[in-house]
């Protein structure tokens, strides 16, 4: 169990724009699916669930287990601005790896914001007891990829013409693993 | 106008070019009021220090070895005990560069170590912000204050 005490944070952008970051909790639906529907439809190609769905959203909100899905959301002004997400395994050879992956909204980015999200990730990846996080990015959002690196992810490997957006168009997936401080014991046998 | 040159006498950083004047005169400090001033000036000293130029000699960068060497003591006395494993984890990731490129025994990749030293050491800085609720420290805003000729590309996401 991840320890949530330092929730809600309230983080300065360097626009001075302020964010608050809390774990999702089940009354946050209707401001969820409000967020995923300023999300450009080219962006929404790379998501790997129907965020166009509101039943599927309702049932996330309704099925809500921080122990395999931690859904981190930064408001601002009464509504949600930014989604993370750290994905765990309970038992199974991947159980010491956390999924993340972040969602910025089209007016909060670059300024700062995914690069907070990514901090409070691997913050929380680290609290987990997790050995590494692993992020998967399309290769042209390079600010992206550039703030995972930034904060010491490490291209692992990059899929070419690896997944396909709205136009059928194929694009280089990059796998990003960032090494956490219990990686370092591990034993190889 | 002759380049002038002063030591902050609130946070320590070594500053140069015009410096700005307040109202009564005294030079302004760009870290003054600043959370963790004394790190970022102290990573800034470092970060546009002459060890990084052309013509940098050996001792500019023995200099920039040493300096790190405090910047790092710096950054680990402002953690304490704080509950931060990532930032600590960093912090050790720069002590480990550090102590692989200290200038005497290894010239060939001691301005590489001593590169990392620093970045890991800037990632820290920024971990101990983000605790504060505060954005990352951005070495280019205070560029002006240095003899710096660039200054890194900027992105954010």
């Amino acid at each position: 169990m991840i320890p949530l005490d330092r929730y809600p944070k309230e983080i300065s952008l360097r626009d001075g724009a302020r964010v608050t970051f809390r774990p999702m909790v089940r009354e946050d639906a209707e401001l969820l699916w409000d967020f995923f529907r300023q999300i450009p439809l080219e962006d929404k190609m790379y998501l790997r669930e129907d965020v166009d769905s509101r039943d599927e959203v309702d049932r996330w909100a309704r099925n809500l287990d921080y122990d395999t899905v931690l859904p981190i959301l930064a408001f601002s002004d009464g509504r949600v601005v930014g989604d993370a997400t750290l994905h765990r395994n309970r038992t199974g050879w991947k159980q010491r790896v956390g999924t993340v992956r972040i969602l910025i909204a089209p007016d909060f980015r670059h300024r700062g914001l995914g690069t907070a999200m990514i901090r409070e990730l691997r913050h929380l990846g680290e609290k987990a007891s997790l050995h590494y996080l692993l992020a998967e990015v399309i290769e042209k959002q390079q600010a992206a990829v550039r703030a995972f690196e930034k904060l010491g992810f490490e291209r692992a490997v990059v899929h070419r013409n690896f997944v396909n957006d709205q136009h059928g168009r194929l694009h280089n997936l990059v796998v990003l693993l960032y090494p956490m401080s219990l990686s370092e014991d591990e034993e190889f046998y | 106008m002759p380049l002038s040159r002063m030591t902050c006498p609130s946070c320590g950083a070594e500053l140069s070019f015009h410096p700005p004047r307040t109202a009564n005169g005294k030079i302004a400090c760009p870290y003054d009021g600043l959370a963790y001033a004394e790190l970022r000036a102290g990573h800034d000293r470092i970060y546009f220090g002459p060890w990084r130029k052309i013509n940098a000699g050996p001792a500019d960068v023995m200099r920039a070895y040493n300096q790190i060497g405090r910047h790092l003591a710096a950054i680990e006395r402002a953690m304490g005990d704080k509950d931060l494993p990532a930032a600590r984890h960093d912090l050790s990731k720069a002590s480990e560069a550090y102590h692989s490129g200290d200038p005497r025994t290894d010239e060939r990749d001691a301005l590489r170590y001593m590169d990392h030293a620093l970045s890991y050491a800037h990632r820290v800085i920024d971990d101990l912000l983000h605790e504060k609720g505060l954005p990352p420290h951005a070495p280019m805003y205070f560029a002006e204050w240095y003899d710096a000729v660039e200054v890194p590309f900027k992105d954010e996401w």
